[in-house]
């Protein structure tokens, strides 16, 4: 049996008997035909997270950056995690893009446009699933650059963004270690591109995991670059460096997700063969070692400290 | 004549002679909602003969009235991707907004089409596929069928528990009922709808004049969609959870169940072969299970994931023959 078939069996009957007796129970089988595609979202992710630790669990042990006399800050990552590519997150998120997309398309479409899918937009594409794969993979993570970017630029986005920073035990388990508005802004941010280019097709969800891959191993703690790759792919040594002390904040460098291309291309791309230690040094303490809720408590009050401050200082320079 | 690709597909020796001579091969075109695309099987050997791509997500199918097209719907790319339907030989795709099942009126002056994710239930002309109507009846429209006569259409509501029906020569809507928890398909039969009742455990029979509740019958929970066959007077209801999944066989007349077919893996919608074999896409298994409806004993073929609607190009054979539910 395939990989994929043998994935698609396991959705059905986590479908079947764990989650469509809560949807029949509480009168949700609305979300029938949906259940199944959660199902597959949380089979795909729990591979994912196996894979990458085993994986990335014995290289750390090999070639580590550094030791950590305990791990208790770890823990939070794998709370982050799994909450983000296992639990809730994933469903909430869909449910919310099924809402929003059904509100925004429906008003679109209602003024006589109906949204293109990039394979419809763009001759010669439609037939050839890989090639659109792979374009889809590109426009996706170039935006994620610019979002990444822009979250460094302004003050207000960067005290949200400073909770992914803070960790000074940077592991694999620190990819999905974002305040929750963070992601929020995230999810508002790739809703828009989806709208414009059509939300990229799922056939290939093992190279979608790739990708993801690509994503957590870059924050893991192996001493590793992937030498004539480093300006292609994004590498934990590369990643390194966006994390290390000195670049929290503005200023910083390696802003990329999965291609570094995009650091190159754009003049942000720092290949130094060095290991620095990471956290941000301006971050209260309670970013870095504090539980998930005290993380996400510490964040949203930098945030709306910063607006405010960011409010005052537009203020001052208004005419009077 | 028989394309070079379905030529190469058949090993030697299977080659049948028909494939010789000019008649194609019978095939089922499986619609894989998962994977953007659409299964071509040869019914004689039971390989898959081609695979043609989708944008998103390929589900229900029609039948043009001339019968010389097949339409399949695409609602997450918001198009109808057109195929021959002797050969499944792709003939194009053309924009459309969100369609996820749809129904051309007896007179085969509209297509009827269910925007589930835009609650929209949209009339467009049947030649032109311009739009000439949108009703917001309520949330997630998912299936619709009209009276044979022509003058009624119903849609179920998915996400409002409704009925709704509207006059097919005015336009104008006729009324909209609660029906029960998440109403699936939608059939006419012997002067009454039948409608799935997916959030409950079973069908319920509805007087198409005024939208009243008849019947209720018990078949399953999680009835999702509804099958007539004519000629052998069975109707077919696939039951999709939660727990085990199956098909029900009842007498179209008294509704009383016949038989039950335990169908693992989500059964969705079916046709029936020549030969009696029911062919029937299992959602959560990625395969097309052949049921013998006499033993209860199935095969299956692989196909792409999430198998949705379900084709087989001998129901050409059979006059009038339009949509998938009337088989
Ligand atoms: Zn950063
Ligand atoms: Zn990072």
């Amino acid at each position: 049996m395939s990989l994929d078939r043998l994935f698609s069996n396991l959705a059905g009957y986590m479908d079947q008997y764990a989650v469509l007796p809560i949807l029949y129970h509480f009168h949700w089988m609305e979300w029938d035909e949906l259940s199944f595609d959660w199902c597959l979202v949380c089979i795909y992710g729990l591979f994912a997270v196996i894979v990458t630790y085993a994986v990335c669990l014995p290289m750390e042990r090999w070639r580590p950056v550094e030791h950590w006399p305990d791990q208790k800050a770890v823990l939070t990552d794998v709370f982050y995690t799994l909450l983000n590519r296992v639990g809730v997150i994933p469903v909430i998120t869909f449910l919310l893009f099924y809402q929003a997309q059904t509100w925004f398309t429906g008003w679109v479409v209602d003024m006589g446009f109906i949204p293109p899918t990039l394979d419809s937009l763009v001759p010669g594409l439609f037939g050839h699933p890989i090639i659109t794969f792979w374009i889809y993979a590109l426009i996706l993570d170039c935006a994620d650059y610019w979002r990444h970017r822009l979250s460094h630029s302004f003050r207000a986005w960067y005290a949200l963004h400073a909770l992914h920073h803070a960790q000074r035990q940077m592991s694999f388990w620190s990819d999905d270690r974002n305040h929750i508005f963070d992601d929020f802004i995230t999810f508002v941010w790739f809703f828009v591109i989806g709208l414009l280019i059509g939300i990229p097709p799922l056939q290939f969800p093992l190279l979608m995991l790739g990708l993801r891959f690509i994503e957590s191993f870059s924050h893991a703690n192996i001493r590793m670059s992937f030498g004539p790759l480093e300006p292609i792919l994004v590498s934990p040594r590369f990643h390194r460096l966006h994390h290390a002390l000195r670049a929290a904040g503005r200023g910083s460098c390696n802003y990329a997700g999965v291609f570094s291309i995009w650091d190159v291309i754009f003049g942000t791309a720092d290949f130094s063969n060095a290991y620095l230690p990471t956290g941000d040094a301006k971050a209260p303490e309670a970013l870095a070692t504090g539980t998930y809720l005290e993380q996400q408590l510490c964040g949203a009050k930098m945030f709306f400290q910063s607006l405010a401050k960011s409010w005052h200082a537009l203020g001052s320079r208004r005419p009077t | 004549m028989i394309t070079r690709r379905t030529a190469l597909a058949l090993p030697f020796g299977l080659l049948a002679p028909a494939a010789y001579g000019d008649t194609p091969p019978p095939i089922c075109v499986v619609m894989n909602s998962g994977a953007a695309s659409i299964s071509v099987i040869d019914m004689n050997t039971r390989q898959i003969i081609a695979t043609e791509p989708a944008f998103r997500e390929p589900s229900h199918w029609a039948l043009t009235p001339d019968r010389k097209t097949l339409y399949v719907c695409d609602a997450g790319g918001n198009a109808f991707f057109a195929f021959d339907p002797v050969t499944a030989a792709p003939l194009g795709h053309c924009t459309i907004a969100d369609p996820y099942q749809l129904a051309y009126s007896p007179d085969g002056k509209y297509l009827v089409v269910n925007a589930l994710r835009l609650n929209h239930v949209d009339v467009y002309d049947a030649a032109s596929l311009s739009l000439v109507k949108r009703f917001k009846a309520g949330e997630m429209p998912s299936h619709l069928d009209f009276s044979p006569d022509g003058r009624w259409c119903f849609s179920s509501q998915q996400k409002t528990n409704a009925l709704f029906s509207f006059d097919v020569q005015t336009l104008e809507p006729r009324w909209t009922v609660p029906i029960g928890n998440t109403p699936a398909g939608v059939l006419w039969l012997n002067d009454k709808i039948i409608v799935c009742i997916m959030g409950e455990n079973g069908i319920i029979e509805v007087d198409p004049v005024d939208g009243r509740i008849t019947r209720r019958i018990e078949t399953g929970p999680g009835a999702h969609n509804v099958f007539y066959d004519e000629d052998n007077k069975i109707l077919y209801i696939s039951n999709r959870g939660p727990g085990d999944t199956s098909l029900a066989a009842l007498d179209p007349e008294t509704l009383e169940i016949k038989r039950i077919y335990k169908i693992p893996g989500g059964p969705d919608d079916i046709e029936i072969a020549p030969d009696g074999k029911i062919w029937i896409a299992r959602r959560f298994a990625e395969a097309v299970a052949i049921l013998d409806p006499v033993t209860g004993e199935y095969d299956s073929i692989p196909v792409g994931r999430s198998p949705h609607g379900i084709y087989l190009s001998t129901c050409l054979a059979r006059k009038g023959k339009l949509t998938a539910e009337i088989i």
